[in-house]
């Protein structure tokens, strides 16, 4: 009986933060899924139900193709950059713990992920401007070739790439330090007394132990990483006098469909394969590291 | 003692906080007897231009508080099709916006019809052609009032021109390409450092289409043309387009007298980047605030240019005060001061703007046009902005493609492939020609 209250006393504790979260999380969800299904320019009050034909047309729209295999690219991109350097960094900040300059180095790292976007991303415009960034004069120096770094199909992609893989290294470092510390040390102690080197016990005992740590950040970065927008955005941004390619991605579309087409209903379905492709990556990543990090 | 003082401390609270409450309310009534208007703008240089008619309008409406919200323009886009769909904005909103822009508005109701003191003077061919009074129309109902028009001319540096041994402008299409490679400023490896032309190549947005399209005009092409019945069809996968788009690629590619990653457009001008550009008359004022020294003259284009009207219209409640506003921004001393200090045309007739481009000569390219200059507008149909917008994707493929330069089997295909899809845009809204 006793049991039952407490539940029951739970639940209506629980209930406000659930119909909060219900109303700014799931509903927004439920009604993007509804109005992918119609045909809604945002200003008519006319709401045609069209089926599926959004989704026909967005699968022959080389616009959104285009964004679609360029946000993937990106997203995986920075995947592949964040969580191995990730991973190196907070171990050596961690084998480093106890020197002075500790403090420093996870400062130094995590800085860039609390820095205003725009001002960060021109910066970097900066970087990788064709005639005046020190990028090309790097290169110049070394007598390797100066790119087009913003304007070429390939190197704008990888511009974003290397753009949102610095932004979110200090974040997953940190997540990474947190698991480093509650790694158990007898463990390495243990290792240690069988004769395993530092390496031998990074690779076999840090990197399998900080699996969950690394399913979590993986999924986080990947899902951060197929919502790229502000940085295509503001590397191409229409500023007169130094504009760059446009890397389309798919939020870019999505906004282009919604407020500039006025094409709300199409943009609902590109949203949607969005929902998809994310939560099938993310299921994925669980399959992957999860059940082998039980075993 | 103690009593005292934490009677002392309650009633001291007591008078702060009561203090507070009459404050609050006082203000309160003071804001409800206060006149609020806002001001959506899509271009930040137009702000201190409201500020003033705001300023004008204190005379008569001591009580007016206008709030100048001045943003980039696809952000502001953005803005009034959340705005006036989602509701919610408090008091009188004046938008500005392109006629072809509001016509999707005007279709779905989002925005009222004007006054017909309003009516009568747009309608009134004293104060302006039939051009802008139409743009501010829908269905032969004003809905607006014009304000300003974009209207492009060719920028040159008066200097970069002498030292090239160039004495005018260039008259045709041709002569464009011929200047633009005499004036390329090159280093020792014959890279250009100052573009002889600068072209609009890359970046977001349709704005790549709308250069473009001006560049076709001159070649008697257009991205759209009217097909009579209120139904549209692109007329670009020709030899107008062919000439158009070859031009750029030459000059990209062939003569390498312009790259996309060079500075461009006004701020490449005004730097000294580049010798010459088309661009609208807004350029004046900017070059006057951020480069006073630079030597420069305008010209008219070799046939016609672009003429897109802005317009003002009121959206919420009592709306009286913003038509008011309109109105009051279209007054002959407000339309001088926004030519003089801003450099955006004004669009009506009857107002002597001597004072003006008499000082200023830069003006009378857009001014003092030749004969028979022909211009066009954007047309006013819905899915103006995505026809733009893909075109624009597509160019910039385009300018990208070395291989299409000395192709012209390649450059018709291209320019098919892109007019299907605008035919496709059109045929899903049933604006496409049969």
């Amino acid at each position: 009986m006793l049991k039952r209250k407490r539940f029951i006393f739970a639940m209506l504790a629980i209930l406000p933060t659930l119909a909060i979260f219900a109303y700014v999380r799931l509903y927004p969800i439920a009604d993007t899924l509804r109005l992918s299904l119609y045909q809604w320019n945002i200003l008519s009050k006319n709401k045609p139900f069209i089926g599926l034909a959004n989704f026909r047309e967005l699968m022959g729209d080389h616009l959104f193709l285009d964004a679609l295999i360029n946000t993937t690219i990106i997203a995986f991109g920075v995947l592949a950059l964040t969580i191995p350097m990730a991973l190196v960094i907070a171990a050596l900040i961690f084998h480093r713990t106890r020197s002075r300059m500790a403090g420093f180095y996870e400062t130094a790292v995590f800085i860039p992920h609390v820095v205003s976007l725009v001002p960060a991303a021109m910066a970097w415009k900066w970087i990788f401007d064709a005639r005046l960034g020190p990028l090309n004069a790097l290169l110049d120096f070394f007598g390797i070739p100066m790119q087009n770094w913003l304007f070429d199909p390939v190197l704008s992609v990888i511009c974003i790439i290397v753009l949102c893989s610095w932004q979110a290294l200090g974040y997953a470092v940190l997540i990474y330090l947190v698991g480093f510390k509650n790694l158990p040390v007898s463990l390495y102690e243990a290792a240690k007394l069988d004769g395993a080197s530092g390496r031998q016990s990074f690779w076999h005992l840090s990197i399998p132990m900080l699996k969950p740590i690394t399913l979590y950040v993986s999924v986080v970065t990947l899902v951060s990483g197929f919502n790229v927008y502000a940085q295509a955005f503001v590397l191409a941004s229409d500023a007169q006098g130094a504009p760059g390619r446009q890397v389309r991605v798919l939020v870019l579309d999505m906004l282009e469909n919604s407020f500039r087409n006025y094409r709300v209903g199409y943009a609902a379905s590109e949203a949607v394969v969005l929902l998809v492709i994310v939560l099938v990556l993310t299921l994925i990543q669980f399959s992957m590291l999860r059940e082998k990090g039980k075993a | 003692m103690k009593n005292a003082s934490a009677k002392t401390r309650i009633s001291t609270r007591a008078l702060l906080m009561s203090t507070a409450f009459v404050g609050t309310l006082l203000s309160g009534v003071a804001s409800a007897s206060a006149e609020t208007l806002t001001v959506w703008s899509g271009y930040p240089e137009m702000a201190p231009f409201y500020e003033h008619v705001a300023q004008g309008m204190k005379a008569s409406h001591p009580d007016l508080d206008v709030k100048v919200e001045a943003i980039a323009l696809r952000e502001h886009e953005k803005r009034v099709a959340l705005g006036l769909t989602g509701g919610g904005q408090e008091g009188v909103t004046v938008i500005e916006l392109s006629g072809s822009t509001a016509t999707r508005y005007l279709e779905n109701d989002l925005l009222p019809e004007a006054s017909d003191e309003v009516s009568a003077f747009v309608k009134d061919e004293k104060n302006f052609s039939k051009f802008f009074s139409d743009s501010a129309s829908y269905d032969g109902a004003v809905y607006g009032v014009p304000l300003f028009r974009g209207q492009g001319s060719l920028y040159y540096n008066t200097e970069m021109f002498a030292a090239a041994g160039l004495t005018a402008p260039p008259k045709t299409m041709e002569e464009y390409s011929a200047y633009a490679e005499k004036l390329t400023k090159r280093d020792a490896s014959g890279k250009a450092t100052v573009s002889g032309w600068s072209l609009r190549l890359s970046g977001g947005g349709q704005g790549i289409a709308e250069k473009f399209w001006t560049n076709l005009h001159q070649f008697g092409g257009a991205i759209l043309v009217p097909a009579g019945d209120g139904k549209w069809k692109p007329d670009f996968a020709n030899e107008a387009g062919r000439n158009a788009l070859k031009q750029y690629l030459a000059n990209i590619f062939t003569t390498k007298t312009v790259s996309p990653e060079m500075p461009a457009d006004a701020d490449a001008f005004e730097r000294g980047q580049t010798a010459m550009f088309i661009r609208e008359s807004w350029v004046i004022g900017d070059i006057a605030k951020k480069a006073p020294d630079l030597k420069y003259a305008t010209a008219p284009l070799p046939k016609g240019s672009i003429a897109l009207p802005t317009n003002l219209y009121v959206a919420g409640e009592d709306a009286d005060i913003g038509w008011e506003f309109a109105q009051a921004a279209n007054s002959p001393e407000n339309l001088v001061w926004l030519l003089e200090n801003v450099g955006w045309l004004p669009n009506r007739s009857g107002v002597d703007y001597t004072s003006v481009t008499g000082k200023q000569p830069a003006f009378a390219a857009f001014v003092n046009y030749p004969q028979g200059y022909e211009f066009f507008t954007l047309p006013a149909i819905g899915p103006i902005e995505e026809v733009l917008t893909r075109v624009a994707a597509q160019l910039v493929i385009a300018f990208g493609d070395a291989s299409m330069a000395s192709d012209d089997a390649k450059i018709d295909a291209f320019l098919k492939k892109a007019s299907d899809e605008v035919v496709a845009i059109l045929d899903r809204e049933g604006l496409a020609a049969k």
